[in-house]
């Protein structure tokens, strides 16, 4: 059986007014398994964020291919998005409906046969324990509770694959590793998640297989134990940063 | 693309259900009208009548004088005792003696200064105080002078009655009320005095029978007041469904894309259509409430009189006549959404929405004005004009008067570009910058020559901007301080603020490279093809748009003026805009925008540009057509200097063909086309030796090597 997700020499290149041709994301290769979450492990501006957007078809590849569920990203995106939650680095709520009414919104138009909306709602209200602020705003929520409504959005139509960028960007220690568990929650239910982060002790935690990115490119995909056996370092943050300093000497050569 | 109308109303029910639930629109768009509309018809009708009445109960003063001063003072003593016997005890007048009535004018101790004046007098009095113009001056001269004292007797007593002189100030309400009253009354007394007079004499007619001229009107007085109100219904609908649409548009998208929310939406289920046509009905349906709850808020103020209105409105407006307007009136509405979408998708921010939607306000009602011009019916072009045709037909239907025909046609001349510019939105909500725009941006961080390429345009328009005031300003100097001023001031001043401000390397900046010597022979064999292509162009433009001799004619004399030696014509109209315009245009604009558009498309704007800058509507197409020939030497060459020496040669060979006579309008259809043959052999041998301007925008395909764009 396919992977549910398969990107293949994926390539991004912007045209900026200011800058000319910048190439974000430069033919990357990668597969996710269900059940797994892979990591893309990168400093800010390595290019994870851009081919997260590609995965979720906000983003048009320029290069390569990527099929997710065996949908093509770029000729079936509608169906990508039925099969896909994705959550952003802010939790992007429309701050003027309920916790409820949100869930709704997004369980409808993602494609929920209406007689199930109700159902559904409610047993993301449960999961999450938003029951006692499901009627209110969410303007009104704290950023804890807008983080419960927002990963409850992401899962309203129950997608097989999900993607979180950067998913515990802003948010305390606890919130974080709410945060987490969550994500981790998924994984055991046999999602398939992808997964952006610059912080180390996250991807060591959380990742099944994880790719360290820089400049557009991935220097390394692996599980962390191999890449400690590669490397022969224990700790990823002395992992990744040996891989990008060995990257930008081959390249300055 | 498939809609899917479950999505599409589960869409449209939430962005309607924000929008009403958010505070900022509710009160801005709705109840603010809602309350200021009435509060100022309400204090405009106020202050109004306060002032009338003020003016009317205060007696205005005034002071007598000149030399039959005794017979006005006897005139507003029998003035004074008719108001009085006609039971007016407020506003009347009191005379006070001053020494100097136009200081105690001044000063305000009087309103008024009431000189009685035999006609001699008054005569001279109006001479001296007539400002001179230059037809008075013209006047003056001694063939003239005659017909101007003639002219002047027509307009004054020939006989020494008596005449009497009203001076007042119009910059004080008390100064005109004043004066208005007492010219009523004292005509009114001297209408009195004639009609005893008459009576005395035994004239047969009464006097207001003598000579009386009656208007009768076949309209009805409902289709004059539907005339009244067709003139600016579009007008005030529109600018109701603006005012809404506006905070629910810049919300919908800009806000969403503030707030992330839209990034997010388009990696659900929902398709580009079906989110771009929930917003679009979005803003329409509240555009509409609005100019709903306006129209009705407007209706409740002429029902209580607040806003004055000509008799019989009710009767203009039947419900069938309302559901056709509403139905003439939606296409309207709908390309106003659809504008204001697509403006809202443009803009980074909330701010930035609220900043471009400013001129879409000002362009977009300028169209429903087109029932205010005199005599234009439906039966015209302006049919086919979106909006405008609208608002004419929305004329045409209150007045009654109207043609099924002319009003499907303008219907469908408004929606048609409704529909395609919501197709555009669908479009714009997939290109990639919609999400990426929000991103930092690198230019606005580093600065420098990033950031010339942002701010490119913005320096033109005040370059422009500057042009325009100071050609004004300038009419009348002379021709070689007006073009020191515009090609030293304006367009080398701007170019070298732009060169150090964002630290451009002026060699790159102006392209300042040598070309492939072969280059220079066909510049020298494409200036005089590409004039005579140029008046070519110009011959066939001026079928369509006609341009006056009599304008030209004065245009050659502006430019070439006699008083002006050839040499100094030369080097101010030749060599220096030569030179100073391409440093401006082929060199800034060209080097600012080289990157943003394709290169076809960048000769075409420069050149545009270069056309708009040179002022009148006839000129522009020459120009523009000269300066796109000049921005493709540029891109073809690498290099400004050909452009210059095409540019001075150019401009050289038009002065020396009008110091000299030679009539270049008078070729023959070989001529101009043997003028099109250099010209493009000149181009030809330029592009067998081009070296290309360096950094260009290429294709998508060129760019990405070919490879396939999804």
């Amino acid at each position: 059986m396919n992977p549910p997700v398969i990107v293949n020499q994926l390539t991004k290149t912007f045209y900026d007014d200011s800058r000319g041709e910048v190439v974000a994301v430069n033919q990357i290769s990668f597969a996710c398994q269900a059940g797994q979450i892979f990591g893309l492990l990168g400093a800010n501006g390595a290019g994870k964020t851009t081919t997260l957007r590609m995965l979720a078809t906000i983003l048009k590849p320029t290069g390569g291919t990527a099929t997710l569920m065996g949908f093509d990203v770029s000729h079936q995106p509608e169906e990508v998005r039925r099969h896909l939650g994705f959550s952003s680095a802010t939790t992007a709520l429309y701050p003027r409906l309920t916790a409820r009414e949100t869930l709704e919104f997004f369980a409808r138009i993602n494609g929920c046969p209406p007689a199930t909306v109700n159902e559904r709602v409610n047993a993301l209200i449960s999961r999450f324990g938003i029951r006692d602020y499901a009627d209110a705003r969410v303007d009104r929520l704290s950023q804890g509770m807008k983080q419960k409504v927002a990963i409850a959005r992401t899962v309203a139509h129950d997608p097989p694959v999900l993607i979180f960028d950067e998913p515990t960007v802003g948010l305390d220690v606890l919130n974080a590793l709410e945060m987490q568990k969550v994500i981790a929650g998924f994984r055991d239910e046999g999602k398939t998640i992808l997964f952006s982060t610059h912080i180390m002790s996250e991807a060591e935690k959380l990742c099944d297989r994880i790719a360290i990115v820089d400049q557009g490119r991935i220097h390394a995909c692996d599980t962390l134990a191999n890449l400690r056996l590669a490397t022969g370092l224990r700790y990823l943050e002395d992992i990744f940063v040996h891989y990008i300093e060995r990257a930008r000497t081959t390249e300055t050569r | 693309m498939r809609l899917n109308l479950s999505i599409l109303a589960t869409l449209f029910r939430t962005e309607l259900r924000m929008v009403l639930r958010d505070r900022r629109i509710i009160v801005a768009a709705i109840l603010l009208p809602l309350l200021i509309l009435p509060l100022m018809f309400f204090g405009s009708n106020w202050s109004m009548k306060q002032r009338e009445r003020k003016v009317q109960s205060m007696a205005g003063s005034y002071a007598v004088t000149g030399s039959r001063a005794a017979e006005v003072r006897e005139l507003l003593s029998r003035a004074h005792e008719r108001a009085l016997a006609k039971g007016q005890t407020n506003g009347l007048f009191e005379e006070i003696t001053v020494t100097n009535a136009v200081a105690a004018l001044n000063a305000g101790e009087i309103q008024v200064i009431v000189e009685g004046l035999n006609a001699q007098e008054a005569r001279e009095k109006e001479a001296a105080n007539k400002p001179p113009t230059a037809s008075s001056k013209a006047a003056q001269k001694p063939d003239r002078s005659g017909d101007k004292v003639r002219r002047d007797e027509k307009h004054l007593p020939l006989v020494d009655s008596l005449v009497i002189r009203l001076t007042g100030r119009n910059d004080r309400d008390d100064s005109t009320g004043t004066i208005a009253r007492l010219r009523t009354a004292l005509e009114e007394t001297r209408l009195a005095a004639r009609r005893e007079l008459l009576k005395a004499a035994n004239f047969p007619v009464p006097l207001e029978e003598l000579g009386t001229i009656k208007q009768v009107d076949l309209a009805s007085q409902g289709q004059v007041a539907g005339l009244a109100l067709g003139r600016m219904m579009t007008l005030l609908l529109l600018l109701f469904v603006l005012t809404g649409g506006t905070v629910v548009a810049t919300d919908l998208l800009a806000g969403e894309k503030e707030r992330g929310t839209l990034e997010t939406l388009l990696t659900t289920g929902a398709g580009r259509l079906e989110i771009v046509l929930a917003k679009h009905l979005t803003v329409l349906t509240v555009g509409m409430l609005i100019a709903f709850i306006q129209s009705a808020n407007l209706l409740v103020y002429i029902g209580f009189k607040l806003v004055p209105v000509p008799g019989s409105l009710a009767a203009a407006v039947s419900p069938w006549t309302a559901a056709l307007l509403l139905a003439l009136f939606l296409p309207v509405a709908a390309l106003a959404a659809s504008v204001l979408l697509l403006v809202s998708g443009k803009a980074r921010t909330y701010k930035e929405a609220q900043l471009l939607f400013f001129p879409v306000f000002l362009i977009g009602l300028a169209p429903a004005l087109a029932p205010l011009m005199p005599g234009l019916t439906l039966k015209s072009a302006i049919a086919l004009a979106p909006v405008a045709g609208i608002a004419v037909a929305i004329k045409e239907i209150l007045i009654g008067h109207f043609d099924w025909a002319m009003i499907t046609v303008t219907w469908f001349a408004t929606a048609l570009p409704a529909v395609w510019l919501t197709r555009i939105s669908v479009r714009f909500l997939s290109a990639e910058h919609l999400i990426t725009a929000a991103d930092p941006d690198v230019a606005q961080l580093g600065g420098g020559p990033a950031m010339f390429q942002q701010h490119v345009w913005r320096w033109f328009a005040v370059m422009w901007a500057l042009l325009l005031m100071l050609g004004n300003y300038l009419e009348k100097a002379d021709l070689r301080l007006q073009l020191f001023v515009n090609l030293v001031g304006i367009f080398l001043g701007a170019s070298t603020l732009m060169l150090r401000f964002y630290r451009l390397n002026p060699r790159e900046a102006l392209a300042l490279r040598l070309p492939r010597p072969a280059v220079w022979l066909g510049t020298l064999i494409a200036v005089p093809g590409g004039i005579i292509s140029a008046v070519g162009l110009f011959q066939l433009a001026s079928l369509v748009f006609p341009v006056p001799s009599r304008l030209l004619e004065a245009f050659n004399q502006s430019v070439l003026p006699d008083t002006i030696p050839f040499w100094q014509l030369l080097f101010f109209l030749s060599l220096m805009p030569g030179v100073l315009e391409e440093i401006a245009f082929r060199g800034m604009l060209l080097h600012g925008l080289r990157n943003r558009m394709h290169p076809a498309l960048l000769a075409l704007v420069v050149g545009m540009v270069f056309g708009l800058f040179h002022g009148t509507l006839f000129r522009f197409a020459p120009t523009a057509c000269l300066g796109v020939m000049l921005a493709a030497v540029v891109l073809l060459t690498g290099s400004i200097l050909p452009a210059m020496l095409w540019h001075c040669l150019n401009n050289a060979l038009g002065v020396l063909a009008a110091h000299h006579e030679i009539p270049l309008t008078e070729f023959d259809a070989a001529g101009y086309l043997t003028g099109a043959g250099m010209l493009v052999l000149g181009f030809w041998i330029i592009w067998r030796h081009r070296t290309a301007y360096p950094e260009l925008r290429l294709r998508r395909s060129e760019r990405y090597g070919g490879q396939r764009k999804t």
